[in-house]
């Protein structure tokens, strides 16, 4: 079971005040494949001279990983992974406050919560290496290819969490998590049998 | 680790010019002057006056055309004079609000539906383009007498 260290700092790299959180699991339930669970959450907020906004909502991936790098004893865990995603999206979004400035005069308003669905895939790589026992360090690097979203008429959905900006249809993403390996050894089941047959 | 360390610095230092956002776009009705007799583009001196507000909109400015910012009601109304000749200008339209972008927010577009005007210096409008956006493409023609002593 892994967290995400990225999320809670992306508006660093983000416009916006962006933050959240996020959990991941996977199991090598075959010998080089991980299925994989994620799911996090995710809010947005802007707040410019002219709208204040506010976008968020819960997002959950599943999909598999499969290991490239070749096991040298029974306890390497390290991995470099191809792994892909289906992830979707339950959110709400709401303009606080908005402005337009005119010849005429200020208009001021406002638009009230509004809910929306929106999935996605994905496509990344990455790696997870061991740094003390059963705790580990990875990154991701991450394609996102927009499926579709709820459609809306004013205002058009922004921000889909977990995925990114709704007007784009692709968008690209890293993490950077801590895992921790409970300790269940499913490979070392796996390669007693296979060494059983061979013999 | 380290190198996630020098990442983070890197961001940190990106991200201090990341809050830059743009004022929403306006839209204005485009208006060419032309003379009603020759229909040649002329250049009057133009004042315009929102009718209900102080500030001149444009004072004495030798113009062949203007920009006008139309109000969110239904009909937004100008004093206009041309070579010190006035006239009232009435819009009817229609008010459609668009969104700009998450960071700029909303702006309006309006449906020209009709144009109410006096006769002391404007002949005739013609309405060339009932849309007016943020393209500001021209939306009418307004036909001017001539003066008497033929400066147009």
């Amino acid at each position: 079971m892994g967290m995400d260290a990225t999320r809670p700092f992306q508006d660093l790299w983000t416009k916006g005040n962006r933050y959240g959180s996020e959990f991941s699991f996977d199991m090598e339930l075959r010998p080089n494949w991980f299925p994989v669970f994620e799911s996090g959450y995710e809010v947005i907020k802007l707040n410019t001279n002219y709208i204040e906004y506010t976008g968020q909502g819960s997002y959950s991936r599943i999909g598999i990983d499969y290991n490239f790098l070749q096991a040298e004893h029974k306890n390497d865990k390290d991995v470099l992974f191809f792994g892909l995603r289906y992830g979707f999206s339950i959110a709400r979004q709401k303009v606080d406050r908005y402005l337009v400035d005119s010849y005429w005069g200020t208009v001021n308003g406002h638009f009230g919560n509004q809910n929306y669905f929106a999935h996605w895939g994905e496509f990344l790589v990455g790696i997870k290496g061991e740094i003390f026992h059963n705790f580990y360090l990875g990154w991701t690097i991450r394609g996102k290819v927009k499926m579709n979203h709820t459609e809306m008429e004013l205002p058009p959905v922004y921000f889909i969490p977990g995925y990114g900006k709704a007007e784009k249809g692709f968008t690209m993403d890293f993490t950077y998590s801590v895992y921790y390996n409970i300790p269940w050894d499913f490979r070392k089941k796996n390669r007693v049998v296979k060494t059983v047959i061979k013999k | 680790m380290k190198r996630f360390l020098y990442l983070i610095c890197i961001l940190i230092a990106a991200s201090g010019c990341k809050e830059v956002f743009e004022a929403p776009p306006q839209s204005f009705l485009k208006v060419s002057f032309l003379n009603s007799s020759t229909k040649a583009t002329i250049s009057p001196k133009v004042s315009v006056l929102g009718v209900g507000l102080e500030n001149m909109w444009v004072k004495d400015s030798v113009l062949k055309e203007i920009l006008l910012p139309l109000s969110v009601n239904d009909a937004t109304s100008y004093l206009i004079s041309l070579d010190a000749k006035n006239d009232t200008i009435t819009f009817i339209h229609e008010t459609i609000q668009k969104y700009a972008s998450m960071e700029s927010g909303f702006y309006f577009e309006y449906k020209l539906q009709s144009i109410d005007f006096t006769n002391n210096r404007i002949d005739s409008i013609l309405i060339t383009d009932s849309l007016v956006t943020k393209k500001w493409n021209e939306n009418i023609k307004l036909y001017v007498h001539p003066l008497p002593s033929g400066n147009n």
